[in-house]
């Protein structure tokens, strides 16, 4: 069948020229795209056909689709899923049931290899996936069929990407991300523990406006929203240089907004757009308000040693260290002492045969 | 576990084991040869001497010979090994991800300098590391007496350092976590092949400078 | 000692049974930084990196590390390492017999606090276990044990010289004198080519009203033993003085110009007897400062001053390790205080003449203490000074060669015959 642009989609859903330029000014922005590139976005949205979109949903807590409900851009969303693309949302729609399964499987058919797949949650696999299983399919059985016919999926949120909280040690149900089942799809990851919903919208507008997949980084992530870390753009970053710390969450450090880093801030290491977009409509992001970064963005953040242990320290449990530091140094005198006996033998050799040349040549 | 996990938490721990075992076997190793008693009558003070010796040789700075040889052929190399040996104990005890890094080691921690000195110092560490390979490799003497294990030393030293730079400045466009997850392998490796290498003369270091004040004071010189 | 041919094994033993805590911990502690080649003169003045002073160490360090450490043993067993051949101890007694002085200049400088000149001691003692030493040494150990003195002199030379003084000075010598405070000891170095330090000494020790004596089965300090690092030859030697010291109950032994007899009794001398020995070792330089100090010898002021620049010669032995460093200046600065000048290495930095740790009595030494000599002669240019001053005959005689193999027109002189000279009997 041949597909509707974005353009004409909006027309059919009444929306004016206006709203559809304003859209289009709004979506170079939020693209990260100079102002310049606005015509190819008009080009693209005026041409391209129209993506649609399918939502589903594993094992998670649905965090990521409740910030999405909570963004600040709230016209980008509405529009992106009321109005332009998003055929099926598991836990949004107000459909249930069969009759909203068969609603997307509909879809599937009907736009193999054209629509965005979007999943939030990992995927248990141990057990052949026991652990979540909707209308009595199992998440890989669902993942597996919807991927196969994507066009492209992106993961939304830590769990979808990278295993999230399920797959934290000690990993009770196998959880995995979806990279790691789904090897010959385009994969887009939007991590986050949630991640802002600012950077999904703008990631899910990107693939299905502009029909391209944007510029990643080496873990699959935007780099339009993950090119810096949380400590490159953050405002306690003059109090890291200057080396003021706060060393409690109520000194003065803390009341004077220094830096997190000694109360175990991940920001440098951390990959995410928090410092720049923030949270709530801008208001704030964690560490502004006072706590460290814990590194959602990141794969495995919460197995990483603590979240209130320094970067720095390593990780591993500090008791069981000071006792093997113990034996090892109990081992070091042990092989020292034993050695050293050794050494005695080899001198008492070297003085008897020593003597007994000297003797000789006398 | 990722590769940054590894190198900072299992590897990091063995590497630290392996690092106390070694230089406790070491030390005692030493010691354990035996020593022999000195019979001659003092003519100065042992404890004295080993003072002085320290006060020269470590409150200014561990490189300045407690006494200036004099001829002035190789000035550079005293300042290089002075501005090496500084910026590295700088870098290693005064920064704040390093101290924070002995406090889960050591149970506590210490005042930390801000991040441009520490950028300085490790700047100047690694200049003066740069002019004591050229040294090594210009004279004679150098190359004469380097063998396999000072070559090796000074990559081992050198790599943690510039990794650490690269580290702190982003260079390169590399994820942070790979540039991470590099420096802790080379200090994971620099603390593994400290006890099999002369690196360990921090530590022989403070035996050589006991005795040395030990045996010129008692003969009534100064040490 | 009749075998001639190099016995390898025999270095190797010696090393291995040698090997203490102390060695240890200084082999393992050296960074090879190389920084104590520019202590060396003999480095200093040719820049042949083998005379690095910790180089000469290598076969100390080679025979540790492939007996006693795991690194050592399978370096070796991979090629790295090889085991130490009569090649290398041919090559190494070049090295540690004629190309150091044992002056110690290197163990102040090693950043480690290394003694390097330490464990050069122990490589030449383990070289001579090997029969390497060079033949002039052995031949003069081999006197100085049948007739007394490295040169051959026997009892009766020396009492030869001693009726010479006794004529010189128109008056006996002080002989076994039990209940004497000092016991004077020369060298026959000194009574070969400054016999007149015998006169002088007399004097000197009468004019301070001093109660001493000579002994002629003590007389001569002089240590073959300790040149070649041969332990039982040390201890023979040193016992001759030590046994007469005791009988005569004297309350401390006087070594006169001689700096390796002095630091030999003074240090090594107890060590080897195991004890501490009941008397003091003093050197000639800090008696006669002793007794200016004490009022008990009397100098005339500015005896010496003249147009001349005179500037002292700190030796190895008796100033750098002695710590003799403050009686010659202070007696200087009183019979000679504008002529007196100091060289711009002095003290404990002091250029080593060149000559010291037998390396003046071996003929195959020559050209090069003649090359290390010559940074002594810049010293002195560097101050104008025409005339030195110094307390070792050794060091004197390596002068006198100097100043006539580089035609310097100067004078060299002993600081006790400049206070017998300009003392007030
Ligand atoms: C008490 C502490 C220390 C003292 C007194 C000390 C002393 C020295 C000295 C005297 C040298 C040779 C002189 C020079 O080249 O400047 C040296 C070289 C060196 N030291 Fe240290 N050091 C200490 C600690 C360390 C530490 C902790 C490390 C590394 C982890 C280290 C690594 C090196 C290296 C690699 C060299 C050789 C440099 C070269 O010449 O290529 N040192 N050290
Ligand atoms: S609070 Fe965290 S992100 Fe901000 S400067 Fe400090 S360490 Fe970096
Ligand atoms: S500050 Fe760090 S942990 Fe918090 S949301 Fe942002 S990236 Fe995640
Ligand atoms: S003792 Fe003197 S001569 Fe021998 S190596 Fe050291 S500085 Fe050179
Ligand atoms: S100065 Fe000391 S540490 Fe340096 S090479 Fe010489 S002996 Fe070794």
């Amino acid at each position: 069948m041949t597909e509707k642009t974005i353009y004409e989609s909006m027309v059919e859903r009444g929306l004016s020229r206006r709203d559809f330029l304003k859209l289009a000014t709004l979506m170079t922005a939020a693209l990260g795209l100079e102002y310049s590139q606005l015509p190819k976005v008009v080009h693209a949205m005026e041409n391209k056909p129209r993506l649609p979109v399918i939502w589903l949903e594993f094992q998670d807590c649905a965090g990521c689709s409740e910030a999405l409900t909570r963004s600040h851009d709230p016209y980008l969303t509405k529009l992106l899923f009321n109005d332009i693309s998003v055929d099926y949302h598991e836990t949004l729609f107000a459909a249930a049931g069969k009759q909203a399964e068969e609603n997307k499987e509909r879809v599937m058919d009907e736009y193999e290899g054209q629509f965005v797949l979007v999943v939030e949650g990992s995927i248990p696999t141990r057990d052949n996936g026991v652990y979540c299983t909707i209308g009595g399919r199992s998440a890989i059985d669902l993942l597996e069929e919807a991927a196969s016919k994507a066009m492209a999926i992106i993961s939304v949120g830590t769990c979808a990407s990278f295993g999230g909280l399920p797959h934290a040690n000690p990993n009770p149900t196998g959880a995995v991300g979806v990279h790691e089942l789904v090897k010959d799809k385009p994969i887009i990851h939007v991590p986050g523990c949630p991640p802002i919903p600012e950077v999904i919208t703008n990631t899910i507008a990107h693939v299905v406006l502009l029909g391209e997949i944007p510029e990643l980084d080496a873990l699959g992530r935007p780099k339009a929203f993950y090119g810096q870390t949380v400590h490159d753009r953050c405002p306690r970053r003059p109090f890291y240089e200057r080396g003021q710390f706060a060393e409690s969450y109520d000194d003065k450090g803390a009341k004077a907004g220094w830096c997190l880093y000694k109360l175990g801030c991940k920001g440098p290491t951390t990959y995410s757009a928090c410092a720049t977009i923030k949270w709530n409509e801008g208001v704030s992001f964690p560490v502004q308000s006072n706590h460290p970064c814990l590194g959602c963005t990141e794969p495995d953040f919460w197995d990483g040693g603590g979240f209130y242990k320094s970067l720095a320290a390593p990780p591993g449990a500090e008791a069981a260290r000071g006792a093997q530091a113990g034996f090892a140094s109990l081992g070091g005198a042990a092989l020292a002492v034993g050695s050293a006996l050794y050494a005695r033998k080899i001198k008492q050799k070297a003085a008897e045969e020593f003597k007994a040349q000297k003797k000789k040549e006398a | 576990m990722d590769w940054l996990e590894f190198f900072r938490g299992p590897m990091f721990q063995i590497a630290l084991l392996v690092f106390i075992l070694g230089m406790v076997y070491r030390f005692l190793r030493i010691v354990l040869m035996g020593w022999k008693k000195d019979y001659s009558p003092p003519r100065g003070s042992a404890a004295a001497g080993v003072v002085k010796t320290y006060v020269k040789g470590l409150g200014f700075l561990p490189f300045l010979p407690p006494k200036f040889p004099g001829t002035r052929h190789r000035p550079l190399t005293y300042i290089a090994g002075g501005m090496f040996h500084l910026g590295l104990f700088v870098v290693i005890f005064l920064s704040t991800p390093h101290m924070e890094a002995w406090r889960s080691v050591l149970g506590f921690g210490w005042p930390t300098l801000p991040t441009p000195f520490i950028d300085g110092f490790a700047a100047m560490s690694m200049i003066g590391m740069i002019i004591l390979l050229s040294n090594r490799i210009v004279s004679p003497v150098g190359r004469m007496l380097t063998g396999l294990g000072e070559w090796l030393n000074w990559i081992v030293v050198f790599l943690p350092l510039l990794s650490g730079w690269v580290l702190y400045h982003h260079l390169f466009g590399m994820p942070y976590q790979t540039i991470f997850a590099i420096h802790m392998f080379t200090v994971d490796w620099l603390l593994i092949w400290i006890p099999f290498s002369r690196i360990s003369h921090f530590m022989t270091y403070f035996i050589t400078r006991t005795m040395h004040g030990a045996k010129f004071g008692r003969l009534g010189v100064e040490p | 000692m009749s075998a001639t041919e190099i016995i390898d094994q025999q270095a190797l033993n010696f090393f291995v049974k040698n090997v203490g805590a102390e060695v240890a911990s200084q082999l393992e502690a050296c960074t090879r930084c190389g920084l104590c080649a520019d202590a060396c003169h003999f480095y200093i003045s040719t820049g042949n990196p083998e005379y690095t002073p910790i180089w000469k160490v290598e076969l100390l360090r080679r025979a540790y590390e492939q007996n006693y450490t795991i690194l050592g043993k399978l370096k070796t067993a991979i090629g790295l390492d090889k085991r130490i051949d009569t090649e290398d101890i041919a090559h190494w007694a070049v090295l540690d017999f004629q190309a150091c002085t044992v002056c110690k200049r290197c163990s102040f400088v090693c950043p480690m606090g290394i003694d390097i000149a330490g464990l050069i001691g122990k490589v030449r003692a383990g070289l001579t276990a090997a029969h390497a030493t060079p033949p002039k040494l052995m031949a003069m150990t081999k006197n100085q044990l049948e007739k007394g003195s490295p040169d051959g002199s026997d009892e009766a030379k020396w009492a030869a010289w001693f009726k010479w003084g006794e004529e010189q000075l128109g008056k006996s010598l002080p002989m076994d004198v039990k209940g004497a405070d000092s016991l004077v000891v020369f060298t026959m170095l000194e009574l070969n080519s400054f016999r007149n330090n015998l006169v002088h000494i007399a004097r000197i020790m009468n004019a301070a009203g001093e109660k001493w004596t000579l002994s002629l089965r003590a007389r001569d300090a002089f240590n073959m033993g300790t040149v070649i690092g041969d332990g039982a030859v040390q201890k023979k030697l040193a016992e001759r003085i030590v046994k007469v010291a005791h009988e005569l109950g004297v309350k401390r032994i006087i070594v006169t110009e001689c700096g390796h007899g002095y630091v030999t009794l003074r240090q090594a001398a107890h060590n080897l007897f195991g004890e501490t020995l009941p008397f003091d070792v003093v050197h000639i330089t800090e008696l006669m400062g002793d007794f200016v100090r004490q009022g008990r010898l009397k100098l005339r002021k500015g005896y010496f001053d003249n147009e001349h620049r005179i500037t002292y010669h700190d030796a190895c032995k008796i100033q750098r390790i002695g710590g003799n460093f403050d009686s010659p200046r202070e007696i200087l600065n009183l019979i000679a205080p504008s002529s007196f000048v100091e060289m711009n290495l002095n003290r404990e930095q002091s250029f080593c003449c060149g000559g010291g740790g037998g390396v003046r009595a071996i003929p195959e030494a020559y050209d090069l203490r003649m090359e290390a000599f010559s940074l002594k002669a810049a010293q002195m240019r560097e101050v104008d000074a025409t005339d030195v001053v110094m307390s070792c005959s050794n060091c004197r005689l390596q002068f006198k060669e100097g100043f006539e193999h580089f035609r310097i027109q100067g004078e060299v002189k002993g600081l006790v015959e400049m206070v017998a000279e300009a003392m007030i009997e």
